[in-house]
């Protein structure tokens, strides 16, 4: 526990004196301050689902910018054989980038909380669907960080691992579209594969624990990957 | 020597007192990668508080297997023991008496050099109340008082390479490994390592690689030579009065 705690330490600040966590949050708040001032003037509905489907959208994009250097950088640089010389297991180095780069993307998440608390301030919003998009969003963030972690521990090139993520992520998110090609049952498969599919319902306050089942599985096995690709070496 | 090598040693038949125990053996150790084989059924003791130098062209496997015996590979044959321990089945133990230091030195970029050393001695399960005074011992060791509060990245390749080395020293390792640590360095530097290494003979076994005669001729105990993942001879130093015709007879 100790030696996560020492990885974990040393990721975070890794994550935060990078000029580049910085960028992705001005980008990510600025279009979301952007669409949020004129959803509210124009429609004057006091709820967040636009905003939420924005942020997922913005997630896509953003998060293999955060997550390509993850490993990469380590394998380009070397440090990554110091890394797995020293007595730390592969997990624990695996579960250290996780947990750093989720912290900083949901660290970004929490300052659009800002948009939940005007809402409150000067409408009546219903707060069940805020409650579970926010949800929505950490499991959808969960599984953005653990496919960027894996695509960032294949290769040494940070362009090729964000590359890699936004198509991982673009197929997840269409993955329901060819289903109408398939015969039963991969046709239902690929319905249940698809990330918006999961996605939507509860940003619209139904909470399945299936689609919490399909983020949690997703990014267990994205990271299970990476784990036992690292210890294949 | 820690109990659990000796049972270790016990276990495997090999010689029951702990002094007995090669600080590392190799036998019968292949790495292949697809039908490239980079090391070749390599068998090999090296003794407690020698300086053993590996000597080969660059290919010719000395970086396969300190990475071996650092635990950075596993080997696809043979058995590797350090102090006793399985380099496989006992890891994270081998790991915990090795410092390895890497051909390239690589250091973290965004760390000061204090800041590093601090965390690879963390990383290598120094309690927090040692973490000060081994990176104290080590700086003050490898003379890098001058640069401990600068960034990594601002280093010379002679204070790279001391970085390097100090890491690996911070836990104050049985065993270390250094992958051609004179590589980059200029003359006066080249000299300044030498002596560290011969310095480190001893309290630590040292195995160190290198692709120059002189370097391994003027700090080994003892020298093997490699090409082409083979092991082709082993010599004492004291024992080789000309190293570069002994090593033309092998190559």
């Amino acid at each position: 526990m100790r030696t996560l705690r020492i990885l974990f330490a040393k990721e975070l600040n890794a994550t935060l004196t990078s000029p580049i966590g910085y960028t992705v949050a001005a980008v990510f708040l600025l279009v979301l301050g952007y669409t949020f001032s004129l959803t509210l003037f124009v429609t004057k509905v006091a709820n967040l689902q636009y905003i939420f489907h924005q942020m997922y959208v913005l997630s896509i994009l953003l998060v293999p910018v955060l997550t390509m250097r993850t490993f990469a950088e380590e394998r380009r640089s070397e440090t990554l054989e110091l890394l797995l010389t020293a007595p730390v297991r592969e997990l624990s180095v695996v579960l250290a980038k996780y947990a750093a780069t989720l912290t900083l993307v949901l660290g970004i998440f929490a300052l659009t909380l800002i948009y939940a608390v005007i809402l409150g301030r000067y409408g009546e919003p219903d707060w069940g669907p805020i409650y579970a998009g926010y949800l929505a969003l950490a499991l959808h963030a969960s599984l953005l960080v653990a496919v960027g972690l894996l695509m960032s521990s294949i290769t040494e090139s940070q362009v090729v691992a964000a590359a890699l993520s936004i198509g991982a992520f673009l197929m997840l998110w269409f993955a329901d579209s060819v289903s109408y090609l398939l015969p039963p049952p991969f046709d239902s498969f690929a319905i249940n594969l698809s990330l918006i599919g999961h996605f939507k319902p509860m940003v619209s306050g139904s909470v399945f624990l299936s689609d919490i089942g399909y983020f949690v599985t997703a990014s267990m096995l994205a990271l299970f990957l990476t784990t036992w690709g690292l210890a294949q070496r | 020597m820690t109990i659990s090598s000796i049972d270790a040693a016990l276990r495997d038949n090999a010689p029951t007192r702990a002094t007995d125990i090669p600080a590392i053996s190799a036998v019968g150790v292949s790495k292949r990668y697809g039908s490239v084989t980079a090391l070749d059924r390599l068998t090999l003791d090296i003794r407690r508080g020698e300086v053993f130098g590996l000597l080969g062209p660059n290919g010719s496997g000395k970086t396969t297997f300190m990475r071996l015996l650092a635990g950075y590979l596993l080997p696809s044959a043979g058995r590797l023991t350090v102090a006793g321990l399985d380099t496989v089945r006992d890891s994270l133990a081998v790991r915990r008496r090795i410092g390895y230091v890497p051909e390239s030195a690589p250091l973290y970029r965004q760390m000061r050099v204090g800041e590093f050393l601090a965390f690879m001695a963390r990383l290598r399960g120094l309690p927090e109340r040692a973490v000060a005074a081994a990176v104290e011992r080590v700086v003050n060791r490898l003379a890098l008082g001058a640069v401990v509060d600068k960034p990594t990245r601002a280093l010379s390749r002679g204070y790279r390479q001391r970085a390097a080395l100090a890491q690996a020293l911070i836990h104050d390792p049985d065993i270390l490994i250094l992958d051609e640590p004179t590589n980059g360095l200029d003359p006066r530097q080249i000299i300044e390592m030498r002596e560290l290494i011969r310095s480190l003979a001893g309290r630590h076994t040292v195995l160190m690689s290198s692709h120059i005669l002189s370097e391994v001729e003027k700090t080994s105990d003892r020298v093997a030579v490699m090409l082409d993942g083979r092991l082709l001879g082993v010599q004492a130093m004291a024992d080789t009065p000309d190293l570069e015709s002994w090593f033309l007879s092998l190559t």
